[in-house]
């Protein structure tokens, strides 16, 4: 096959993003256990791993850029390093959101409601990136819709969770003190903060679905 | 490929007539995997061309649009030069070549009887690889073609084409030097200005930049694109991002002398729908 070289430029890059792709999930799966188990030294860990991610991110950037000045990618070629552009953006925000989970790990109380199941929640989010990435790397366009699909079902997971902290907080009335009541309202707010950061990295996963979808078919669709 | 709607309105006055091509007829025409055209002022249909027993084009089907730029692209060898040659009958001067099917111009086949090769070339002019000026005055280069067939030669109409061809302002005080001291750019321009002084319907160039270095390939890339606010032009390059950059409908020919598909440029070079252009555009195979 001519062009050898940008051949393999360009299956370097696929394998880099799964690669990004791979780390980020491993830094949401240590944040949502830093949550679950309140074990500051991995919050700690997920926190200070960002700056890899940010790394990976700006090296991928750079070799879709360079791909792009360098080798004048055209169609599929061209459909390809764009969507791994705006995928690595969506990695990249993932992460920060891991990020985010570490902190409210850090932060405070994270079983104030223990009726609201936070890694089930994470688990639908992980196994989204799971198959957005694989819909990327296997072409397979069915798998973008039914991570959007899927996306349907974590927003109303989420927004279930959301009603039951708001019920439980106006039916509240055993705080004492305002200094109780304000440490009380932070952890809810960082509560529902962690629901919304959760509901966001589902968000992403269906941008990749959606960029996926375009690699292969130049389809839209999905793309807001 | 899909054949193309006839339009059976279309006049057929000779195509030898002063203006042929204001006898075109506005309805829409579709060409080979192509678009819509709502303007045809060139439809190939089913065109095939012999070299002797050679075949070089199999039943070519496009309509190219007025007033745009088309740019044909393809391997060495695949035929879109001699479709170039086909239109203004080029291929004349090859004593082995043979053409079938229709070639229609302003609704008129330009393969009839009764059409005057050297009036077609007056409507449809052609700049070559090659910068190739005579070896005359800037001046006489611009007006040759118009001596040529007899027309009026005026100073307004020498800076026109000059004018058109972007090569005025670098040239409008040495009229009187050889063509062949300007640079290799402006001997292409120049050779652009010769082509545009008959005041013609299309342009056809055929790898009109390749032997340019790219500042000078950036101003012919630039002089094309205005050069089809009035012309219609028809572009052979070897270059991708070149038919990219300034066409606005593309045909890829490949291997067997075939048009494979015809499209929107920025269809072809985003999603094309058949996956052998697919392989050549981003290089899989040459």
């Amino acid at each position: 096959m001519p062009r050898n070289e940008y051949q393999s430029q360009l299956t370097e890059l696929r394998a880099d993003v799964v690669e990004m792709s791979e780390t980020v999930a491993e830094r949401l799966e240590m944040g949502l256990e830093a949550l679950e188990t309140a074990d500051e030294a991995l919050a700690e860990a997920v926190i200070e791993g960002d700056a890899e991610i940010n790394q990976q991110y700006l090296d991928l950037e750079k070799q879709c850029t360079d791909l792009i000045a360098l080798q004048q990618p055209v169609a599929g070629d061209l459909r390809f390093i764009a969507a791994s552009f705006k995928i690595i953006t969506d990695l990249e925000r993932i992460a920060d959101l891991a990020t985010n989970l570490g902190e409210y790990a850090k932060a405070g109380e994270t079983s104030l409601f223990p009726e609201i199941d936070i890694q089930e929640l994470g688990e639908v989010t992980l196994e989204m990136l799971d198959e957005a990435m694989a819909a990327y790397v296997e072409e397979d366009r069915e798998q973008c819709y039914v991570v959007d699909e899927r996306d349907d079902d974590l927003d109303y997971l989420c927004e279930v969770a959301s009603d039951t902290v708001v019920r439980e907080l106006i039916e509240h009335d055993q705080l004492d003190g305002d200094a109780e009541i304000e440490a009380y309202m932070e952890d809810v707010s960082q509560f529902l903060l962690t629901i919304r950061d959760i509901e966001r990295i589902g968000d992403h996963s269906v941008n990749i679905a959606a960029r996926a979808l375009y690699m292969i078919d130049n389809n839209d669709e999905l793309i807001y | 490929m899909s054949e193309p709607d006839t339009d059976p309105e279309a006049p057929d006055e000779a195509v030898s007539s002063p203006t042929p091509g204001s006898e075109l007829a506005a309805t829409g025409s579709t060409s080979a995997s192509g678009p819509l055209i709502d303007t045809p002022i060139i439809e190939s249909k089913d065109i095939d061309v012999f070299y002797g027993d050679e075949q070089a084009l199999q039943e070519i089907t496009m309509a190219i649009p007025e007033k745009q730029v088309t740019a044909l692209i393809g391997p060495s060898g695949c035929g879109k030069s001699t479709f170039l040659r086909c239109v203004n009958r080029m291929n004349d001067l090859i004593s082995s070549a043979r053409v079938d099917g229709e070639l229609l111009f302003g609704g008129k086949d330009v393969y009839d009887d009764d059409v005057d090769p050297v009036a077609l070339r007056r409507k449809i002019g052609m700049v070559f690889q090659q910068p190739n000026p005579f070896p005359k005055s800037i001046y006489d280069n611009v007006a040759y073609g118009l001596r040529v067939q007899d027309e009026e030669v005026t100073d307004e109409i020498i800076e026109e084409a000059l004018r058109g061809a972007a090569l005025w302002d670098e040239v409008k005080d040495q009229l009187d030097e050889s063509g062949l001291e300007l640079s290799g750019g402006q001997q292409q321009r120049l050779c652009i200005a010769r082509a545009i002084a008959p005041d013609p319907e299309v342009v056809l160039m055929d790898e009109p930049a390749s032997a340019l270095d790219p500042v000078a390939t950036s101003k012919v890339e630039d002089l094309i694109s205005d050069l089809a606010e009035q012309y219609t032009v028809v572009i052979v390059t070897h270059n991708m991002q070149q038919a990219a950059r300034i066409s606005d409908k593309t045909g890829v020919f490949l291997t067997g002398g075939k048009l494979v598909e015809f499209d929107d440029t920025q269809k072809i070079f985003e999603n094309p729908e058949h996956q052998r252009v697919e392989d050549y555009i981003t290089g899989k195979f040459g």
